[in-house]
């Protein structure tokens, strides 16, 4: 990260923000696309989440810290996108049938559609804490303090969470893809 | 059955393998939106320490210590020094020295002692008394690493709330009530679902008249805890949610000349009388500068 151009943008250098944009979003898209599982809110999520960190860049005061700090206001934008998710109804989709083959012990479809729907059932609280932790490999202590929470409730949240997922993998009554579409 | 560290392999490995496209459209959207998007703009200077070069960090921080040594000198009782029967002042206090105004106290245990941060503009400080207090860093001082009787934490507002939820389960929004601590004390005291405990009443804060309401969280609200909302801010995104059922929120909400400055602080079900205490020593030690 360019420090430089954080303090740039911080001067209102539009250039420069700009640029940090581009650098973020798509790892905003990523993260925001794995926990809202809805493209339409990552979207929304990830412009919300840029021009947060935009309005509230001059208040950052370690330009060094600007990937966490823009974490934290993306995280945030997550609890609000789904806060319209609860309103609006359920977007399961199918998933593709060409998904790539590897060898990790997600042996079928019917493994990826289990673990879409038990991650479905976390609350955002909950998978932000798995997405933050298991996909960006972060530490949990990071992941605390981007989502604003003690360790303490960051290592619960995980937990529970794992619990919940190993839970769906090992259900006995299975739903078939078009069960878990209706 | 599959084990943790499978279950841990399984999911790493799903989030890993799902690709989405990027929707190349997001940067150019965010960009066309920021002539109207101002930047939130603090009061001190733009220019801060860490911009500057080290012969200027030398300077100012020798002249903090001629202030510190003038002012220690000032303020050593004076023996023999007066005539008969004039009276000698008491030393004059002067007021405990905050830290350099930061938007908030970084993320990590607070030290005992002040800590300064910036709500709506206004830099204001608190004081910490024991240990165990923790900042988030942008928002949340916990006291405790978890829920709990023990627990109890603040979010200071640095954009005060403007409106609650008049549906909290489902997120539906009431109208904002605008800057009057009155008007926004009522809102907080008229949420659905909640239990008003206490209030509004007229308090004083920091030397500011403010209104303190205090709610709880009953068992009955309708939905997951976590799914219940509070109050919102103008952010977008930044709205309180109920931490646990049983949890109880004393909401102190300040009229700063004007400016409405809001900070809430929760304790826990079975809480014993001391996080509630320890709540109020901090907002009774608030100043704003």
């Amino acid at each position: 990260m360019d420090t430089d151009l954080v303090v740039r943008a911080q001067h209102g250098d539009k250039d420069a923000f700009g640029i940090l944009a581009t650098e973020a979003a798509s790892r905003f898209f990523a993260v925001a696309r794995r926990i809202l599982r809805d493209r339409d809110l990552a979207q929304d999520a990830t412009q919300q989440a840029l021009l947060s960190t935009w309005r509230a860049l001059p208040r950052l005061s370690d330009p060094a810290r600007f990937e966490a700090w823009s974490y934290r206001l993306l995280v945030r934008a997550c609890y609000a996108e789904g806060q319209k998710e609860r309103r609006w109804a359920p977007n399961l989709r199918l998933l593709p049938m060409d998904m790539p083959v590897v060898d990790d012990g997600l042996s079928s479809i019917v493994d990826r559609d289990q673990l879409e729907a038990g991650f479905r059932r976390l609350s955002i609280d909950h998978r932000a804490v798995v997405v933050l932790h298991h996909y960006l490999d972060l530490p949990l202590d990071r992941v605390a303090d981007i989502v604003g929470i003690p360790v303490g409730t960051a290592h619960s949240r995980l937990h529970h969470a794992m619990c919940a997922l190993r839970a769906a993998l090992e259900a006995d009554l299975r739903p078939s893809v078009r069960e878990a579409a209706q | 059955m599959s084990t943790e560290r499978d279950v841990t392999r399984i999911v790493r490995s799903w989030l890993r393998t799902d690709e989405y496209d990027f929707p190349v459209e997001i940067v150019d959207d965010v960009l066309a939106r920021l002539d109207a998007t101002p930047q939130d703009r603090l009061i001190w200077p733009a220019r801060r320490f860490a911009d500057m070069n080290t012969y200027t960090k030398l300077a100012i921080a020798a002249a903090a210590v001629v202030v510190v040594a003038f002012a220690a000198f000032n303020l050593v009782p004076r023996t023999g020094v007066g005539g008969p029967g004039v009276a000698t002042p008491p030393p004059t206090l002067a007021p405990t020295p905050s830290p350099t105004a930061a938007a908030f106290p970084p993320a990590g245990a607070l030290t005992i002692g002040r800590h300064s941060m910036v709500l709506e503009g206004l830099t204001v400080s608190f004081n910490v008394s024991t240990s165990g207090w923790i900042s988030n860093g942008s928002f949340g001082v916990d006291r405790s690493p978890d829920i709990g009787p023990e627990g109890a934490s603040f979010i200071f507002w640095t954009d005060t709330p403007v409106g609650v939820f008049i549906d909290p389960c489902a997120a539906v929004r009431g109208p904002s009530v605008g800057v009057s601590t009155a008007a926004l004390a009522d809102a907080v005291a008229s949420v659905p679902g909640t239990d008003l405990v206490s209030g509004p009443s007229d308090v004083t804060v920091g030397g500011h008249p403010a209104k303190l309401v205090v709610i709880s969280i009953p068992d009955d609200i309708g939905c997951d805890p976590q799914r219940f909302n509070l109050w919102y801010a103008p952010t977008p995104g930044f709205a309180r949610y109920a931490t646990a059922l049983g949890s109880m929120y004393r909401v102190w909400i300040i009229d700063v000349n004007g400016t409405p400055v809001w900070m809430d602080g929760e304790t826990f079900k079975g809480a014993g009388p001391e996080p509630a205490r320890q709540l109020q020593e901090i907002v009774d030690s608030i100043q704003f500068e």
